[in-house]
C-alpha cells in the first residue's frame, strides 16, 4: 500500500546484481579515497535528457567502471528513468525520484554523496538530503575523478 | 502586435437556459491539420510557430479539399503561450523574422501570431474578409468561428491555435518576472503558488467533501496517457512513448499538493487548424461533415479569494454549462457518445465531467467512475483523445478527437460505440467555452 513514507523511492527494492563483480546495495568496494555515490539528474544534465546536458554516457560509464555507485534522481517517472538507463546500456545502482534523495542516502553507506543537476530544485533537494551538489556545467569536467587520488574522502572525524 | 479584432460578447452563449442554438446543424467542421509537436523551439525558421501555423492551415485546407481562394475567414488566438513569454532584452533572431513577410512586431510568428501575419504569409488566401480573435484557446476559436459562419460573417473559415515553447522554465517570465504585481494577480502571486494552486485547492476540498483520494485519479491518468500514445501528432507518442503506470503517477512529486507533476500538463509547441464551413458547402467537401450542434460559455464570476473559484463555484459553473450544452443542442445528457472535456490540469476534469450529468455521473461520482472501464472500448469513453495529459499542453487534442471520432478517422483511438455526439471544451471550469459535435445536423 502506498504511503507518504514510501512515496518516490523506486528501485531497487532488492540488490540489483548477484555476481560479486557488480555493484549492489551494501556494495563495499573501497576506492583509494573512500566510497562514493553519484546521482545524476536527467533532463538538462545527461546527454540523453531533454534538453540534452553535457554529461555524456561515456562519463557515466567511466564512473561506474571506476567503482562509483551511480544512479539517477529525476522528476521523470521510474518507467522513464529505466528507459534512459537502457538506452545508455548501463546498469544503475539506484533510481529514485528527485525529492527522495534522502532515501538514497539511507540505503547506501558511503563516504561521499554527490548529486548533479541543472535546476535550483536539484540543488535544494541535494542540500536537504546532505548531498554535495554540482551544477551540470561544473560537472562535465568529471571532478569526481580527483577523488580517486584521495582528494574526495570525508575526513574520518566527520564520518 | 497588429490588432486582430476581439469578438463581441454577444457571440458567446451564456444564458442559463439559452434555448436551442439558432444555427444548430448549420455549421460543420470538415478539415483537420496538425503541424509539429516539439518540447521547445529549436530556433530555426522552419520550426517557428508561424511556419507551423501556415503548415497546419494548409493541411486543413487540403484535408477538406477546398480551394484556398474559397477561404473567407480566419479565427485564431493571437497569444501562443501562457507561460513561455519572450524574455525582456533577449535578442530577436532577425534571420528568422526576415524569412517571412513581417508585420510591425518582429515577434509575430515567433512568440505570438496575428491575423495580419497569417494572411501576409499565406498568399493563396486571396479572399479573407473575416479575421477575428478566439481569445485564450482553441475552445474560444471554435465558438467564434461557428457563430460567425452561422451569422453569415464567413462561409469557409480556418480555425487556428498554435503554441510556442522556449527554452527555460515555464511561467518564470512575463508578469511573474516583474518586481511588482498589479491587478487581480496581486492577491495570488505573492503566495508564489504554481499555476495549479487554485485547482489543487478545489480538489483538496473535493476529496474532503466526497471522501475521495488523489490515488483514485490514477486510472484516469493511465487511460489518458494510453489514449495519447495513440495520437500520432502528440508529444508523448512522438518523443517519449511511455505509458504511465499508476505507481509512477502516485509517486510523483507534489507541485501543489494534491496536484503532482503529472497533474500539470507538459508545455510543448504545436499547431492545429480546422476548416469550418456551412453545412451546405460541407456536403461537397472531401471529408465527412461534423456538425456543430451547440456551443456554450460559462460566465460565473468567482467570489473566492484572489479570483480562485471555490469548489462549489466550479461545480455550479460546470453544472450550468452542462445544462446549456444539452438544452442548446436539443439533446439529453445520456445522448453523449463520449466526452473530451479539458484536463490540463487533470484534476478539474472531474468537475467538467460531473457537470455534464451524463451516464450516471453526478456530483462526487467521477472518481468512482474512473475505477471502472473508461477506455475507448467502454460504453462511455472518457477523454478518448487523451487530452493534454496524453499529448501535451495545447488544449486542442480534445477538439481534434471529437472531429475525428465522428468522422471515423480516429485510427487506433476510434471508440467502440458509434461516435454520434461528442462534447469538448475548456479550459477552466469557470470561464470556458464548450462545443457539442454531432454526426447528424438534427
Amino acid at each position: 500500500m502506498y504511503t507518504e513514507r514510501t512515496r518516490g523511492l523506486i528501485w531497487p527494492r532488492t540488490p540489483l546484481h548477484a555476481d560479486a563483480g557488480s555493484h549492489s546495495e551494501g556494495f563495499t568496494l573501497e576506492l583509494p579515497g573512500g566510497k562514493f555515490l553519484i546521482s545524476f539528474d536527467i533532463d538538462g544534465t545527461l546527454e540523453l535528457g531533454d534538453p540534452p546536458g553535457r554529461i555524456t554516457t561515456e562519463m557515466v560509464q567511466r564512473a561506474r567502471d571506476l567503482g562509483f555507485l551511480i544512479g539517477s534522481c529525476s522528476d521523470r517517472s521510474a518507467t522513464s528513468q529505466r528507459a534512459i538507463w537502457e538506452r545508455m546500456n548501463i546498469e544503475a545502482d539506484f533510481i529514485a525520484l528527485k525529492h527522495m534523495l534522502d532515501d538514497v542516502k539511507t540505503r547506501f553507506d558511503v563516504h561521499r554523496y554527490l548529486h548533479i543537476g541543472d535546476r535550483d530544485l536539484d540543488q535544494m533537494f541535494a542540500e536537504q538530503a546532505g548531498f554535495d551538489f554540482l551544477w551540470e556545467h561544473e560537472a562535465y569536467t568529471e571532478p569526481w575523478l580527483d577523488w580517486l587520488e584521495g582528494n574526495g574522502a570525508v575526513p574520518a572525524s566527520e564520518q | 502586435m497588429p490588432q486582430t479584432p476581439m469578438p463581441p460578447m454577444s457571440m458567446f452563449r451564456t444564458a442559463v437556459h439559452p434555448g436551442l442554438w439558432e444555427h444548430k446543424g448549420k455549421v460543420a467542421a470538415v478539415g483537420v491539420g496538425h503541424e509539429g509537436t516539439a518540447r521547445r523551439w529549436d530556433g530555426t525558421a522552419e520550426n517557428c510557430i508561424g511556419a507551423w501555423s501556415i503548415a497546419a492551415c494548409r493541411k486543413a485546407i487540403a484535408d477538406a479539399g477546398v480551394n484556398p481562394a474559397d477561404v473567407d475567414g480566419i479565427v485564431l488566438d493571437t497569444s501562443t503561450t501562457t507561460g513561455a513569454h519572450w524574455p525582456a532584452g533577449r535578442e530577436i533572431p532577425m534571420d528568422v523574422v526576415q524569412k517571412f513577410n513581417q508585420t510591425d512586431d518582429p515577434l509575430d510568428g515567433i512568440a505570438q501570431l496575428s491575423g495580419e501575419w497569417m494572411v501576409k504569409n499565406m498568399p493563396e488566401l486571396t479572399n479573407v474578409k473575416y479575421i477575428m480573435t478566439g481569445p485564450g484557446c482553441m475552445s474560444a476559436c471554435i465558438v467564434v468561428a461557428a457563430q460567425a459562419i452561422g451569422d453569415g460573417l464567413a462561409h469557409t473559415c480556418l480555425v487556428l491555435k498554435s503554441w510556442h515553447n522556449l527554452d527555460g522554465r515555464y511561467y518564470q517570465g512575463g508578469a511573474n518576472a516583474e518586481p511588482t504585481i498589479s491587478g487581480n494577480a496581486k492577491w495570488t502571486n505573492p503566495w508564489a503558488g504554481p499555476a495549479s494552486l487554485g485547482t489543487a485547492t478545489q480538489f483538496q476540498r473535493y476529496m474532503y467533501k466526497y471522501g475521495k483520494s488523489h490515488d483514485m485519479m490514477a486510472p484516469f491518468m493511465q487511460n489518458s496517457r494510453h489514449n495519447g500514445l495513440m495520437f500520432p501528432e502528440g508529444y508523448w507518442a512522438q518523443h517519449r512513448p511511455e505509458e504511465l503506470p499508476a505507481e509512477d503517477y502516485i509517486n510523483a512529486r507534489w507541485v501543489a499538493k494534491p496536484a503532482n507533476l503529472f497533474d500539470n500538463d507538459i508545455p510543448i509547441m504545436a499547431s492545429a487548424a480546422y476548416l469550418f464551413t456551412t453545412a451546405e458547402r460541407a456536403r461537397d467537401m472531401k471529408q465527412k461533415p461534423v456538425y456543430i450542434l451547440n456551443h456554450a460559455r460559462d460566465n460565473l464570476v468567482a467570489r473566492g479569494f484572489g479570483g480562485f473559484p471555490t469548489l462549489e463555484e466550479c461545480e455550479e459553473a460546470c453544472a450550468n454549462v452542462g445544462v446549456r450544452l444539452h438544452e442548446g443542442a436539443g439533446i439529453k445528457p445520456d445522448d453523449l457518445s463520449f466526452e473530451n472535456m479539458y484536463d490540463g490540469f487533470s484534476l478539474f476534469h472531474v468537475f467538467h465531467l460531473e457537470g455534464l450529468r451524463t451516464h450516471g455521473i453526478g456530483l462526487g461520482d467521477a472518481l468512482d467512475a474512473f475505477q471502472g472501464d473508461i477506455s475507448i472500448s467502454s460504453p462511455f469513453p472518457i477523454s478518448p483523445s487523451g487530452g493534454n495529459i496524453g499529448s501535451g499542453r495545447t488544449r486542442f487534442w480534445k477538439h481534434t478527437d471529437c472531429i475525428q471520432q465522428i468522422q471515423g478517422r480516429a485510427g487506433a483511438r476510434q471508440i467502440s460505440v458509434p461516435a454520434n455526439i461528442g462534447v469538448s471544451g475548456g479550459p477552466m471550469p469557470t470561464g470556458g467555452n464548450f462545443t457539442v459535435w454531432g454526426s447528424s445536423p438534427d
